[in-house]
């Protein structure tokens, strides 16, 4: 990586995504910005429908067919150069070079990822030989010598078996390895441990924070737990439906949230070594039909501190040192 | 890949077994004797109960059935498939002139209908929703609505009288022309087969449906792989598993089917010929013809099975092999 | 628990809000309410067929053989002078009854030995598995027709053997769904209450499996008419004198009739195509409605 490089390896500026479902329209992404700073983690987080996977699909342009792209900017800089990803056509040679290679994506459930009919090792040198002319032999060598990094034991006998002789995080670790085998610079992770028991969930943190020390990608981590942000992310994204209301480093959101969702957030779930009060308080009510999104602070409706002027859309204010919050309580400054 | 293959070939000798009695047991009890069938009315009042009873003896009718059956076994082993009382003729002539010509039938039809349905199904999958879809999903229903006999009678009167393409009735051996008998065949495998490529391609339709919303089509493109690639490996392939075990299903309706399609068609084959048995209740003939007829469809269905195998490594390996934790 | 009370709900004369949403959807699928309405118009039809013709099936009129259809034979007469409108309307009473009787006292034979073998498991149960497995390979015309030649022909033994060889799928649904609802919480509440076995299935897991049930009935309805047609028309299904439409059909088997006096098949052939097409229609509209992942 040289110096002249951006400092960030993905920017996204006013990002919508919506979904056609049957005569309604869905506003899944609603306005996102966005800057990822290149080897450092970002994660995105919010509960379940508020938009986070969307937009890591639209960054990769999986959307399925009912999804579209309305508006918006999303720049990739690599070291071979910028690219618009939203000018290309998603199945375009453009796109394809990038994915797989540059960035890579691993999924939710690791079971449902891995093509059934396949050998694990064939379908990584799958993912090689689509970038690199390389012959196959090669190809399955680099295969096991990333399984071994991931500690996958008897990786050369390994490579031979097919998903279904897997366990959960094994398969979590083979994704992994085909999502890095091409040493790409981003790797977005979409709820990699939400199918993994507990105890191997950590397992696989660790494994891919130390292989991010090793090889210096980008990582988006995005999670609906709050535990995994406070291990893994530098930066912070938090989502609700469809914008991030809040962003900023790991510290400043966890010391010194600004936005009210983002305090009930924190207020909802345990953080260990957080130091925050130990009793759990859940958010009030439920998040809204996307398709009935409601004027203003879509927050409004749930938020404690809701006042007149929350009818109308609140802007990004800076809370100071590049920590944003959506949040007409921060509009004189520090949201406190 | 060869154990599973004997596996599945094991599985099936108590089956036969079973089949053959229940088909000895079932004629057994039907009404006639061979000697209603075999002697003319004339005939049998000319002779006296002694003389009936002792040529009963004689043909073996009269022991308990399981020695016949166990007689009948035995002798089918030793390629001996007795004689047809109706015709007088050896069982196994009869076999060996009609039952290729049945085979053959239905192996133009299967093979035939299972092309065209999953071209037909794959397309309207890719082109979902549109009209092509649409207009698809309307003929598929037709096509398992309207009855292969009577399909079979329209073919007749389009393409045999009013056009005269192809022959109405009949049958040429492949062996002594083979243009000849292929437009012999045309028509029959036709009306035959569109049941099977109506059902086919609406299930192949839906089955790409299914799996193209599967994760790991999404892994596939996400690793940047050409359209065509994750159709044709990912895809496709996936898509087939379900159809390959519907082909399954519907084969011994197949096979069924032939009997009837043979009927309209004049087409002498081994289910023309059964239904002539059935008439003269001639048990021995219906006999084979239903084992023979029930056993190619079992091996039909071990050949599906295992091009399942084939393309499933869960149904080959056995999927409760988790090693290694995590 | 969710989902067994809506089913519950259904059943009840109010309508409730899932019945309502469900016969919303139903509508919603134009091809199903086709169906639907193809299917009620035959069956009326057919039903009132003696407002509709004054021609009895069976009357022989050896002066009006083989007349093309007109003003006083709608569909022309047969070989020996018979009304074919009459015979097909009359023909259509008898294999709509067989087809549809087969599939319902085969649906009830398969919930029965479902349940029973879904609630006890055992020997029993690998009993009737093999028995399915035994049934469904053998094609299934030819173990019609054997079975149709072993009890002799008649309607009453063609339902017989209907009902024989058509619970198989419904067995299957059934115990299917026993074994998967077995484990669930709500059953083992149920049991740990004390519920007996027996009011388990039918309170709990019998409307549960209602949905798939009555497509699989469509279904069975739909093949056991085409069955009945070709197995008549071959001469081996219902006796000539009972009109059926395969039975009418059953002229068609020479060319001179196929070419010169297509009134005599067309018109039964195409009430099968048409009814069994309605059948279909309306079985993938309800298909849809209970189980819409399916399609």
């Amino acid at each position: 990586m040289s110096e002249q490089l951006n400092e960030n390896i993905l920017t996204l500026k006013g990002l919508k995504v919506q979904f056609r479902v049957g005569r309604r329209l869905v506003k899944a992404v609603n306005g996102v910005d966005l800057n990822v700073r290149r080897g450092k983690t970002l994660g995105l987080v919010g509960e379940s429908g508020c938009g986070k996977s969307v937009t890591a699909h639209a960054i990769m342009r999986l959307l399925p067919k009912a999804g579209f792209i309305p508006e918006g900017e999303v720049t990739y800089y690599s070291n071979e150069g910028t690219v618009d990803i939203l000018k290309h056509n998603p199945k375009g040679k453009t796109l394809r070079d990038l994915r797989g290679r540059q960035i890579s994506m691993i999924f939710q459930d690791p079971l449902a990822s891995l093509n059934p009919v396949y050998r694990i090792g064939d379908q990584i040198v799958e993912n090689i030989r689509q970038h690199n002319r390389v012959p196959k032999e090669a190809a399955m060598k680099r295969t096991v010598e990333m399984l071994k990094q991931l500690s996958i034991p008897q990786a050369e006998k390994r490579v031979l078996d097919y998903p279904h002789q897997f366990s959960g995080g094994m398969k979590q670790r083979v994704m992994i390895a085909m999502g890095l085998i091409n040493d790409p610079e981003l790797l977005i992770a979409d709820e990699p441990t939400t199918a993994l028991d507990v105890t191997i969930q950590a397992q696989i943190l660790e494994l891919m924070q130390d292989l991010q020390k090793k090889l210096g990608f980008t990582i988006i981590i995005i999670t609906h737990n709050m535990g995994i942000v406070a291990d893994m992310a530098d930066d912070i994204a938090v989502m609700y439906m469809g914008k991030i209301v809040e962003f900023g480093s790991k510290r400043e959101i966890f010391l010194n949230p600004a936005h009210p969702y983002t305090k009930a957030l924190l207020k909802s779930v345990p953080v260990l070594g957080s130091g925050s009060n130990s009793r759990l308080e859940p958010i009030r009510g439920n998040t809204p039909d996307p398709s009935e999104m409601p004027e203003g602070c879509t927050f409004a409706p749930r938020c404690d501190f809701a006042m007149d002027i929350c009818k109308t859309d609140p802007p990004n204010f800076d809370v100071g040192g590049g920590h944003m919050s959506r949040c007409w309580l921060c509009k004189g400054g520090n949201g406190q | 890949m060869l154990k599973y293959f004997f596996q599945r070939m094991l599985l099936l000798i108590p089956m036969v077994i079973v089949i053959s009695l229940l088909a000895f047991i079932g004629l057994e009890l039907t009404p006639g004797d061979p000697l209603t069938a075999m002697l003319s009315p004339d005939q049998m009042s000319s002779m006296t109960t002694e003389e009936l009873d002792a040529m009963r003896e004689s043909l073996g009718l009269n022991d308990p059935m399981l020695i016949r059956y166990g007689r009948w076994v035995i002798n089918l082993l030793k390629g001996d498939l007795g004689i047809s009382v109706m015709s007088g003729s050896p069982i196994k002539d009869i076999i060996k002139n009609l039952l290729p010509a049945t085979i053959i039938l239905t192996m133009v039809a299967l093979v035939v209908s299972t092309l065209i349905g999953l071209i037909l199904g794959i397309f309207a999958a890719i082109k979902q929703n549109s009209i092509v879809d649409y207009l698809s999903s309307v003929l598929g229903v037709l096509g398992i609505s309207i009855p292969q006999f009577f399909i079979g009678i329209l073919a007749i009167l389009f393409f045999a009288v009013r056009l005269q393409w192809f022959p109405a009735q009949g049958r040429t051996d492949i062996g002594l022309n083979f243009w000849q008998s292929l437009k012999y065949l045309v028509l029959p495998s036709f009306s035959l087969g569109i049941t099977l490529t109506a059902a086919l391609m609406r299930h192949t339709r839906n089955s790409m449906l299914d799996v193209l919303n599967k994760d790991y089509v999404k892994t596939a493109r996400a690793k940047g792989l050409p359209e065509w690639k994750v159709y044709t490996f990912h895809v496709f392939r996936n898509a087939m598993m379900p159809i390959s075990v519907m082909i399954l299903l519907r084969l011994p309706m197949l096979i069924g089917g032939a009997v009837v399609i043979e009927q309209v068609f004049g087409y002498a084959g081994i289910g023309n010929r059964l239904l002539t048995a059935i008439n003269a209740s001639d048990y021995q003939l219906v006999l084979i013809i239903i084992l023979l007829l029930s056993i190619v469809a079992l091996f039909a269905s071990v050949l599906i099975d295992l091009f399942t195998a084939v393309l499933d490594p869960r149904v080959r390996l056995g999927s409760s092999k988790n090693q290694g934790g995590a | 628990m969710a989902e067994t009370a809506a089913v519950m709900e259904q059943r009840k004369p109010k309508k409730s809000s899932l019945a309502k949403r469900n016969t919303e959807r139903f509508l919603r699928n134009k091809l199903a309410v086709m169906g639907l309405l193809i299917v009620l118009f035959v069956v009326v039809l057919c039903l009132i067929a003696p407002l509709l013709t004054d021609y009895d099936p069976a009357k022989i009129s050896l002066s009006e053989r083989i007349q093309a259809p007109s003003s006083t034979h709608l569909f022309g007469t047969d070989k020996i002078g018979r009304d074919v409108f009459a015979r097909v309307l009359y023909g259509g009473r008898m294999s709509i009854l067989i087809g549809l009787s087969g599939a319902i006292g085969g649906m009830i034979l398969g919930v029965i030995i479902g349940s029973f073998c879904g609630l006890y498991g055992g020997w029993l149960d690998s009993f009737f598995v093999k028995v399915a497995e035994l049934v469904s390979s053998i094609p299934q015309l030819l173990l019609v027709l054997v079975l149709v030649a072993i009890v002799g022909q008649s309607m009453r033994n063609l339902i017989f053997v209907f009902i024989f060889t058509g619970w198989i799928a419904t067995f299957r649904l059934v115990r299917g769904r026993f074994f998967s609802l077995r484990e669930e919480s709500f059953v083992e509440a149920s049991r740990a209450f004390g519920i007996s076995n027996v009011s388990i299935a039918f309170r709990h897991i019998l409307p549960n499996c209602l949905g798939p049930v009555v497509v699989q009935l469509t279904l069975n309805t739909a093949g056991f008419i085409l069955q009945e047609a070709a197995l008549s028309f071959i001469g081996l299904g219902v006796p000539s004198s009972v009109p059926t439409w395969g039975n009418i059909m059953d002229a068609a088997k020479e060319i001179m009739v196929i070419s010169n006096y297509p009134w005599l098949w067309v018109f039964p052939g195409v009430a099968i195509a048409l009814f069994v097409l309605g059948v279909n229609f309306f079985g993938d509209g309800l298909r849809d409605v209970f189980d819409p992942n399916q399609m």
